[in-house]
């Protein structure tokens, strides 16, 4: 909520100052409701010297619908209350402690759904998630707007445009001083750039509440490349950092389980819900061993196909764990080729546990880490499969 | 295209590696008797000097004894194709051969026949453990009685025609010669020796006969050369050889491969009336059946069942008593069963050092033998299968 509008922060502040030097005026807006809700879209008092003039058009036809939104907000809000007390209930939980992850356990309890994409399945969140916010008004109450850049159509972005100008002209006369005087950038304070990125495009909208263009965008990035490659740009590190994003090393991220101990002594880990196709997969892995491998009940003769035995191959060969552990594996469903790379998946997962950091990291690189989510397409009509067309015949 | 370059590439290589071996083959068979030796091959040739010490190693088949037992089958269509890449017949002397050969020896001949039934999962060398024994009774003169792959008769007969004496049957004259002439191939030089008669007058029309007191010989040239009463002659022979043996005057050893094709359900072959026709409407099936009672004396039977003997539908399990069924599995009772592996790590060592020896193998990268042995699953048809490519 904090990042939904700059120009609200004007607002905001010429707010203090004035609750007390109007009290009279801005009842019949509906000022009340507002405060306690405190949506920030409505304009909650006005400098004394603008209340006399008379309020422009827009002005009242904005504030309508400011209103008209609060009011819809407030109501959503109170239903989404009461809808969370209920659903509380339902579920014998405390409705004062119910969180929003108990909210979605919830309804994918009561009402479970087979529906694929999962944004078409039923959800209940508080209306701020499902109604977008909404840009504050961005002129006073005489229609004259607060912005220098309003009539840009995109002031944020133009003005976001201008601050990373400001600074980076600031970073160049320091600079310029610097060399003057012979002094050098402090190399320890360097502005570290690995591990992040700028923000991407639908995030940079969402923190400006503007759409911007493609080209925009790319004003942008160059822009910050300019003020980031300044050698000073340290001394901006905080305007800097409001438009980066950690990128984060994935293997380092994916938890490492740590190996179980069974009746003989040996060290295991089983992997469940080994998935590719439609094929269900679990693997066990057990350390030492002699390289044994029993699929269901069977040996590797399970699979007739080369290629599927050189799929279980992989890991183990990659790894360098081939004829060190034994396998055991049950899979279900699919056909050969998908139940050979569950299983491959359960293989290398599992063999996390047993190979060090370095060789977790090769093998997410060779993608063995990788859940395939490939799925058969379907047919259409009007054609032979999936893709292929039906022979063209002139007659 | 690139591929297709390179495999010829491979290919020529390969030619030009066989035409250089053959032109050695002189020169390279001499050291192999004497004293070099590699640690995966013994010298021993004789199958009945093989025991323990020699398992996991290859011996030699000479040239002219593999033409004798083998010229009409016996060893697998790819085996045979690598016997002649490799210029050489080697096989790898094995347990299951080694314990049929031992039951053999020490087996009192005067004793009704014992029925050896090979059994295991596709491609572990049901064929070669036969082949072993088999080259094992021709030096040691046995009468080999020998069916290559029983399944042919029922499955791609060559031509079929009904029966002349029996009413229902089945004949199958190209296919009953053809194994006379193996018979003959595998035997002529025993028949000559022992010089065995037939006990009575066989009436094949009103103008032809083979009067009692004929050799073997003749009657076998006459089934040939009639091959209308090639399937007479053939259960003729049959039972004249059961005779001779109780009488003591030959020793006689029964293989055929693929023995379960007598009690499947049904064949390829259609009788006049358009159906399916079961494999005891087959007058070549009851000759077979005969020898493999154990109402005889002087002779061994090594028999062997396999999936692939059956059809679709028919394949769930290896086991002797799925695959023969309860009349077949009555019909042999008792016997004794050899469960033929797949290879043990020591076998599969040795069989990738021959590999590399017969410079079939090419690419050796870290790992490779570990590798194999993880795909194949140590089957020795697998492991043929995919070394093709290495």
């Amino acid at each position: 909520m904090a990042v939904r509008v700059f120009g609200v922060n004007l607002i905001k502040t010429n707010r203090n100052l004035l609750q007390n030097a109007c009290k009279t005026p801005a009842t019949t807006f509906g000022h009340t409701a507002v405060a306690q809700l405190a949506t920030e879209v409505t304009v909650q008092a006005s400098p004394a010297a603008v209340q006399k003039q008379k309020v422009s058009k827009a002005m009242r036809a904005y504030l309508k619908r400011a209103n008209e939104h609060d009011e819809f907000m407030k109501t959503q809000h109170l239903e989404f209350q009461i809808g969370k007390r209920h659903l509380a209930n339902m579920m014998g939980a405390d409705a004062e402690t119910f969180t929003q992850e108990d909210i979605n356990e919830a309804i994918s309890y009561l009402f479970p759904s087979g529906l694929y994409d999962p944004k078409a399945r039923p959800a209940m969140k508080s209306p701020e998630e499902v109604f977008p916010a909404r840009k504050a008004a961005e002129f006073d109450e005489t229609g004259r707007p607060f912005h220098s850049m309003f009539y840009t159509g995109k002031p944020n972005f133009f003005q976001l445009l201008h601050d990373i100008v400001e600074e980076t002209r600031k970073l160049a006369d320091l600079e310029e001083r610097m060399l003057r005087r012979g002094n050098k950038p402090d190399e320890n304070q360097k502005l570290e750039m690995s591990g992040f990125q700028l923000l991407p495009k639908d995030q940079l909208e969402l923190v400006l509440v503007e759409s911007i263009a493609d080209i925009e965008y790319s004003n942008f990035t160059n822009s910050m490349d300019r003020l980031i490659a300044s050698p000073y740009a340290y001394k901006s590190k905080a305007f800097i950092e409001r438009f980066l994003k950690p990128l984060l090393d994935q293997s380092k991220q994916l938890e490492v389980p740590k190996p179980k101990i069974d009746e003989q002594g040996r060290q295991f880990i089983t992997t469940y819900e080994c998935l590719r196709k439609t094929a269900r997969a679990d693997v066990t892995i057990r350390l030492p061993g002699t390289g044994k491998i029993s699929i269901n009940g069977k040996d590797i003769s399970y699979f007739e196909d080369e290629n599927c035995r050189e799929q279980l191959l992989f890991p183990l060969q990659f790894s360098e764990m081939l004829g060190k552990v034994d396998v055991e594996a049950n899979v279900e469903g699919g056909g050969p080729s998908g139940q050979a790379g569950a299983i491959r998946w359960g293989i290398a997962m599992s063999l996390r546990s047993f190979v060090d950091q370095e060789m977790i990291e090769s093998m997410r690189l060779a993608g063995l880490l990788t859940r395939d989510y490939r799925r058969r397409e379907r047919k259409k009509f009007g054609q032979e499969g999936a893709r292929r067309k039906y022979t063209w015949k002139k007659r | 295209m690139k591929m297709i370059r390179n495999r010829l590439a491979v290919q020529l290589q390969r030619h030009v590696l066989q035409m250089s071996m053959s032109t050695n083959a002189a020169a390279a068979a001499a050291p192999a008797e004497g004293a070099a030796i590699s640690e995966f091959r013994t010298a021993v040739t004789n199958p009945g000097e093989h025991s323990a010490l020699q398992v996991a190693k290859f011996y030699t088949i000479p040239a002219e004894q593999k033409k004798q037992i083998f010229a009409g089958g016996g060893l697998p269509k790819q085996y045979e194709q690598q016997i002649k890449t490799f210029t050489e017949a080697c096989l790898m002397v094995r347990n299951p051969a080694l314990e049929v050969l031992e039951y053999i020896k020490k087996a009192d001949l005067s004793k009704p026949v014992v029925r050896y039934l090979l059994y295991g999962e596709n491609g572990t060398g049901k064929t070669l453990t036969m082949a072993h024994v088999l080259h094992y009774g021709a030096l040691n003169d046995f009468l080999l009685v020998h069916v290559p792959w029983a399944p042919n008769w029922m499955k791609r007969p060559k031509e079929a025609s009904n029966a002349a004496g029996q009413e229902g049957m089945i004949d199958l004259p190209f296919d009953a010669a053809a194994w006379l002439v193996h018979f003959k191939g595998q035997n002529s030089k025993l028949l000559q020796r022992l010089e065995l008669k037939t006990s009575k007058e066989y009436v094949w029309s009103k103008r032809e006969s083979t009067p009692a007191g004929s050799t073997l010989l003749e009657l076998v040239e006459h089934g040939i050369a009639r091959i209308k009463y090639a399937s007479e002659t053939t259960a003729a022979l049959i039972s004249e050889l059961k005779l001779l043996s109780t009488a003591g005057k030959c020793k006689v050893m029964v293989a055929i491969d693929g023995y379960n094709a007598f009690f499947h359900p049904v064949t390829r072959i259609f009788s006049d009336n358009k159906q399916r026709v079961t494999p005891d409407k087959i007058t070549l099936t009851h000759p077979f059946l005969n020898i493999t009672r154990y109402d005889w004396t002087n002779g061994v039977c090594i028999l062997s069942v396999d999936k692939i003997a059956m059809t679709e539908g028919h394949m769930d399990s290896y086991m002797p008593r799925y695959l023969l069924g309860t009349e077949g599995f009555e019909h042999l009772d008792p016997f004794v069963p050899i469960h033929v592996e797949n290879y043990s790590d020591k076998e599969f060592h040795s069989y990738i050092s021959y590999y590399l020896d017969r410079h079939w193998i090419n690419k050796t990268p870290q790992g490779f033998e570990e590798q194999l042995k993880f795909m194949s699953n140590k089957n020795p048809y697998a492991l043929m299968q995919l070394v093709r490519a290495l």
